[in-house]
């Protein structure tokens, strides 16, 4: 515990007798988690979207013209004994095509002049939220194959698709971030070995009293770890600001480009590890640094 | 205190700082050791720091051999040996108190033991006046003691001294050596490396003369 106190008390001293190197150090560690913050931010809203998306998937079974009550009634009950269906609603041929017309209200002409109504009835299906993707999907091969369906459609491929174009764009955000974390390391563990180096005496006094080797090396892990720390704090500001400043000037085009939900900053449990991040890249610059020392 | 037995260091391209030294010091004995420059006084105190290794032969002190201690061995060797530098070796951003309680407070002893006994040793040199200033602001005579101070504090069996009185004038010289004699005559071994032939005269105690890393006279 002394040792703690010790390494703290040091640390922080030998940062505020070098703030001016120190700061580029700081400086460092806040653009990567800067970096890696505005990612994050930008994907854990894309993927709220896409739960959300998720969450509300919906297939619809249309049925052939000719189906009888009973085949229908036999689809309904298939869909319900499933267990993965939150609702469902029974749209008719009528129903639906007043339904094109109105939400397509400028192709409206083209419903005129038909003989007889052209769209299909059909049973639209909520998916229970949770439910699984493959059992939905068998679901929807088994009601195709019943008397008086003519198609089901449950297309989810492009949510997958979009999930993994968003992994994609994550791993190399975090291939980015890494990349300027060590780039934050190596600048600490430069900055710290130079505050070493004036220190020479002093360590080598310390060793020679026969210090334990956490009163050596610790200063200059404190010292890395408190670089960390404020460059994070330094990061997780700088965030809130342009979130705010971009929420304030874009914030309607940003929410309806996250499908009209609200646009959020990273959640506190995102921001702790952002912190936690740089104090272990500060940490780790330090601890490289500290070698040296004994 | 201190037995060494064949005891050689050779640096690269073969050449010897230190030669089939043999010798013994004696628990509570007050011993010199001289020679010309560069033949092997500091390497053979270093050896004894265990700042440097043996290349051959075996060091012995307080019945310990050196060659087989670990780490934490080393440090809990060294917290029983005071070291004196000629350069002082002063943290130039603590004050004179800090210089001194920075021992026992590296070492983990609680805060108000540490000034306790920091201001008892520099009492003891006659400092005290001077707990509060920076080593710059101190004379020579004053920074050696300082160091001698910070040398005691924790009490040890064993104090080595590298040139104490390098950088003083014949007076302050003989003022250091004198802390030095009151320090033995408390049970402390003290071994100092010294060139200054009219000072061990002065002083009068046991003298090892080294010269290329050999032992050429025991006077």
């Amino acid at each position: 515990m002394r040792s703690i106190e010790y390494a703290f008390r040091q640390g922080g001293a030998s940062l505020w007798r070098s703030r001016g190197s120190s700061a580029f150090a700081v400086l460092a560690i806040a653009l990567a988690l800067i970096v890696l913050g505005a990612l994050l931010t930008v994907t854990w809203n894309a993927e709220q979207l896409l739960a959300r998306w998720s969450s509300a998937a919906e297939f619809s079974v249309y049925l052939r013209d000719e189906a009888t009550s009973d085949q229908r009634g036999a689809v309904e009950t298939t869909i319900d004994q499933s267990g993965l269906a939150t609702g469902r609603e029974y749209v008719s041929k009528a129903e639906a095509l007043t339904r094109f017309r109105r939400e397509f209200a400028e192709l409206a002409e083209l419903t005129t002049g038909f003989d007889d109504n052209p769209f299909p009835a059909s049973i639209e299906v909520r998916v229970r939220p949770g439910a699984e993707h493959e059992s939905a999907e068998a679901l929807v091969k088994r009601l195709l194959t019943m008397a008086g369906v003519a198609d089901a459609r449950y297309d989810r491929d492009w949510l997958t698709r979009v999930g993994s174009g968003l992994g994609t764009v994550r791993a190399a955000g975090l291939g980015l971030a890494l990349l300027m974390a060590i780039a934050a390391a190596v600048t600490v563990a430069t900055v710290v070995r130079l505050g070493l180096r004036a220190r020479r005496d002093e360590l080598e006094i310390m060793e020679l009293v026969g210090a334990p080797i956490a009163f050596i090396r610790g200063p200059f892990v404190a010292e890395g770890f408190l670089q960390g720390g404020i460059g994070a704090f330094l990061a997780i500001t700088a965030l809130w600001i342009g979130f705010l400043v971009a929420m304030a000037w874009w914030g309607a085009n940003l929410n309806s480009l996250f499908g009209g939900g609200l646009v959020q900053f990273l959640p506190i449990r995102l921001c702790l590890y952002l912190i936690l991040g740089g104090m272990l890249v500060g940490s780790a610059g330090g601890l490289v640094a500290a070698r040296e020392a004994a | 205190m201190i037995e060494t037995h064949h005891l050689s260091k050779v640096y690269s391209r073969g050449l010897y700082a230190l030669r089939d030294l043999t010798l013994t010091i004696e628990k509570a004995e007050f011993v010199f050791l001289t020679g010309p420059s560069g033949a092997g006084k500091s390497t053979f105190l270093r050896l004894l720091l265990l700042q440097e290794r043996p290349s051959e032969g075996e060091v012995f002190v307080n019945g310990q051999n050196l060659a087989t201690l670990n780490r934490r061995e080393i440090q809990e060797y060294r917290r029983g040996i005071g070291f004196i530098f000629q350069d002082f070796k002063l943290i130039p951003s603590r004050t004179v108190l800090e210089n001194i309680s920075f021992v026992p407070e590296v070492l983990g002893v609680p805060a108000a033991q540490q000034r306790r006994r920091a201001f008892q040793v520099l009492k003891w040199v006659g400092l005290q006046h001077r707990m509060n200033a920076y080593p710059q602001d101190l004379s020579g005579g004053e920074q050696q003691r300082i160091a001698i101070a910070r040398a005691l504090v924790n009490d040890p069996v064993l104090v080595i001294a590298d040139e104490p009185t390098g950088n003083l004038d014949p007076d302050l010289s003989l003022e250091v050596m004198n802390l030095l004699r009151e320090i033995n005559a408390g049970g402390t071994t003290v071994l100092v490396a010294t060139h200054d032939r009219e000072l061990i005269r002065l002083v009068g105690r046991r003298t090892i003369t080294l010269d290329q890393g050999k032992i050429v006279e025991v006077a």
